[in-house]
């Protein structure tokens, strides 16, 4: 069984820069981890490997060249490639754009499952999963919260959906596109202690834009169907309000109030 | 006159999609609803057409179906405007509509603007500081996805609905078969909740404090996506853009800032107490009391308080 791994490296929220001039992320100076769902997604490929040993891994992401470090790190797990999709031209890319990108260069390659994170944390659209799942042409499920493993012979795969009040049970036939979601139970392994420098340089390809039967006009912001005007900061109406700090006479004024309003009887 | 088709995944009695069309259309509308019976309105309505999918033809999940339905929909009666809600099934079905009929998509819009013409959909961005205007390019009905609960139409005026069943739809074989649904134990939702508890950054270590608080007002606990992402919560109680949309009539911020996408998660609240240690964060412009000092220290005062006093009232009633 060939598996995609759909990974995307985010940057990590705490410390985000942004162009207010062209209405961008600055991607390039910023920490990037991976998106949590994502590595939930890996670390559930890995453990197909390790039952069916013929399992092939490969991972592929759009973003900047900064993440080769990163993806060198996945690399020295037991993933057999990754391929980087980077180049100055696709950048703003919309969700439009960026999954017309990635449904490209996946229509030229044979694979069984395409495993993605239900969401990321920067964008968190989920629109890129099922949109690759509609170029493509093939099913889609997300909020995916284990695969059965017997099952992933038959070429049908049984699989439970988290949704909301209720766990959903399906069969999806394969080639598929599954999203998983954070709950479920794969964790990634730790790099092996003598692999920790190994060279994996071979395994990573990267592609741009002259790989690709796309014109300019088809990628980044001219490619993109969507377009941000404008970004500005919230103003908040204020409330006339009462302030008090947690001393005696605050803690007083809180309870005076809850039972003045009834929440307390 | 502009033509909408909105997709219902909510009770049939949810009309935050039709506030959002009052938002942005301001000419005369006609209002085509498409869903499954469960989610309709069973007879007249704010909307003009009902059209039924036929559960036993086309699964829900069956997303591949669904949107080729949709499209096909879409061809015959072009849309304008084509809205989904933020539902789990929603999110999965939009992307795929939207690339069908080759148009950008936004997702969660939170608010709406219609700007000489043109509409502009607003979300949250990035930082949890800014918001974000967004246009659609290219020509094509516009579409985005509106999470349940956020607009309410301001006028409701009843049609005489004409209710259709889509029966000449042939579907392709469904790739996605339901084996079975099982309910999970019953947990309380957020949104059904009164009074929410919620804590975050600044509470994080002791985030089991806030259960004491929550039990003496008969409240249930909720928190911000720092408490969740920490592991510690689950998400089903996450408050906010990638949460849920919540309305109690009282909300006690314990230790949370308040960005953007948290605020988001808070509609129609009535009363927000804010505890904070910066009384200049954002939260605390939206409260109505602002409690300065450590969270933790408040929630064990006024238990106490609360406590001492139920039992004194006990003692007097006796
Ligand atoms: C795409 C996207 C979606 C998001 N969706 C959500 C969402 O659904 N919900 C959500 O909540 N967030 C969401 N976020 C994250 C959001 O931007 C913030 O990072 C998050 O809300 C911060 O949580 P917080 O306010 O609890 O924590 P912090 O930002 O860490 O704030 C902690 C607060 O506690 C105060 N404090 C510190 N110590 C104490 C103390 N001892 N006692 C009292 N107060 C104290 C501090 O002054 C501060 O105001 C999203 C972000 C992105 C990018
Ligand atoms: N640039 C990208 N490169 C690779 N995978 C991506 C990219 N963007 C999104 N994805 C995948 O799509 C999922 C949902 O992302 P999003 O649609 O941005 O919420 C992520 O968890 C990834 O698996």
């Amino acid at each position: 069984m060939k598996i995609v791994c759909l990974i995307k490296f985010i940057p990590d929220v705490e410390d985000f820069k942004y162009d207010h001039e062209r209405n961008v992320l600055i991607r390039e100076k910023m920490n990037q981890i991976l998106n949590p769902e994502d590595a939930v997604a890996v670390a559930f490929a890995l453990n197909v490997k390790k039952y069916y040993p013929s399992t092939t891994i490969e991972l592929v992401s759009m973003g900047p060249q900064s993440i080769i470090p990163k993806l060198e790190e996945l690399l020295r797990l037991d993933l057999d490639q990754a391929t980087l999709i980077t180049d100055l031209a696709f950048v703003g890319s919309d969700t439009y754009a960026t999954s017309r990108i990635i449904a490209h260069y996946l229509t030229k390659h044979k694979f069984d499952l395409i495993l993605t994170g239900t969401h990321t944390l920067d964008g968190d659209t989920s629109h890129v999963p099922a949109q690759i799942a509609q170029w493509l042409g093939l099913p889609h499920l997300s909020n995916v919260n284990s695969i059965h493993m017997n099952s992933i012979d038959l070429g049908r795969l049984e699989l439970s959906v988290d949704h909301d009040q209720e766990i959903m049970s399906f069969a999806v036939s394969t080639p598929a596109v599954l999203s998983l979601q954070k709950e479920a139970p794969y964790k990634l392994p730790y790099v092996r202690f003598e692999d920790l420098n190994k060279d994996v340089s071979e395994r990573l390809k990267m592609l741009s834009l002259k790989d690709f039967d796309l014109k300019r006009e088809d990628v980044g912001f001219e490619g993109s169907k969507t377009k941000v005007i404008k970004t500005y900061a919230q103003t908040l109406n204020r409330q006339t309000k009462i302030e008090v700090t947690t001393d005696e006479a605050g803690i007083q004024t809180v309870y005076d109030y809850l039972k003045d309003k009834g929440f307390l009887k | 006159m502009k033509k909408i088709l909105i997709y219902c995944d909510t009770k049939p009695e949810d009309l935050s999609l039709v506030g959002a069309v009052e938002l942005m259309v301001d000419e005369e509308v006609s209002l085509t609803a498409i869903g499954y019976k469960e989610h309709c309105p069973s007879g007249n309505s704010v909307y003009d057409e009902i059209l039924l999918i036929d559960d036993q033809k086309v699964m829900p999940y069956d997303t591949m179906n669904l949107c080729d339905l949709i499209t096909e929909n879409h061809k015959e009666n072009k849309y304008d405007i084509i809205l989904f809600p933020s539902t789990q099934l929603g999110r999965i079905l939009a992307p795929r509509v939207a690339i069908a009929l080759h148009v950008g998509l936004v997702a969660d819009v939170t608010d709406l603007h219609l700007n000489h013409g043109i509409i502009e959909m607003i979300r949250p961005a990035y930082s949890g500081k800014l918001l974000a205007h967004i246009e659609a390019l290219g020509t094509g009905p516009l579409m985005m996805s509106v999470r349940p609960g956020v607009f309410q139409p301001k006028a409701v005026q009843l049609k005489s609905t004409n209710i259709r069943e889509l029966h000449g739809y042939q579907p392709k074989p469904s790739q996605i078969i339901l084996l079975q649904t099982r309910l999970k134990p019953s947990t309380e939702d957020i949104r059904d909740s009164k009074i929410l508890i919620s804590g975050g950054g600044g509470v994080l270590e002791h985030f089991d404090h806030l259960e004491e608080l929550a039990t003496l007002l008969n409240a249930q606990v909720s928190a911000s996506r720092r408490v969740v992402d920490s592991g510690l919560v689950s998400r089903r109680i996450q408050v906010g853009q990638s949460g849920k949309t919540v309305s109690p009539k009282l909300y006690i911020a314990l230790g949370i800032s308040g960005s953007v996408q948290h605020i988001e998660g808070l509609k129609n609240v009535e009363t927000i107490i804010a505890v904070n240690t910066n009384k200049n964060a954002p939260i605390c412009s939206l409260a109505t009391l602002v409690v300065e000092g450590d969270a933790v220290d408040f929630i064990d005062k006024l238990s106490t308080k609360i406590k001492k006093n139920s039992l004194n009232f006990k003692e007097e009633t006796q």
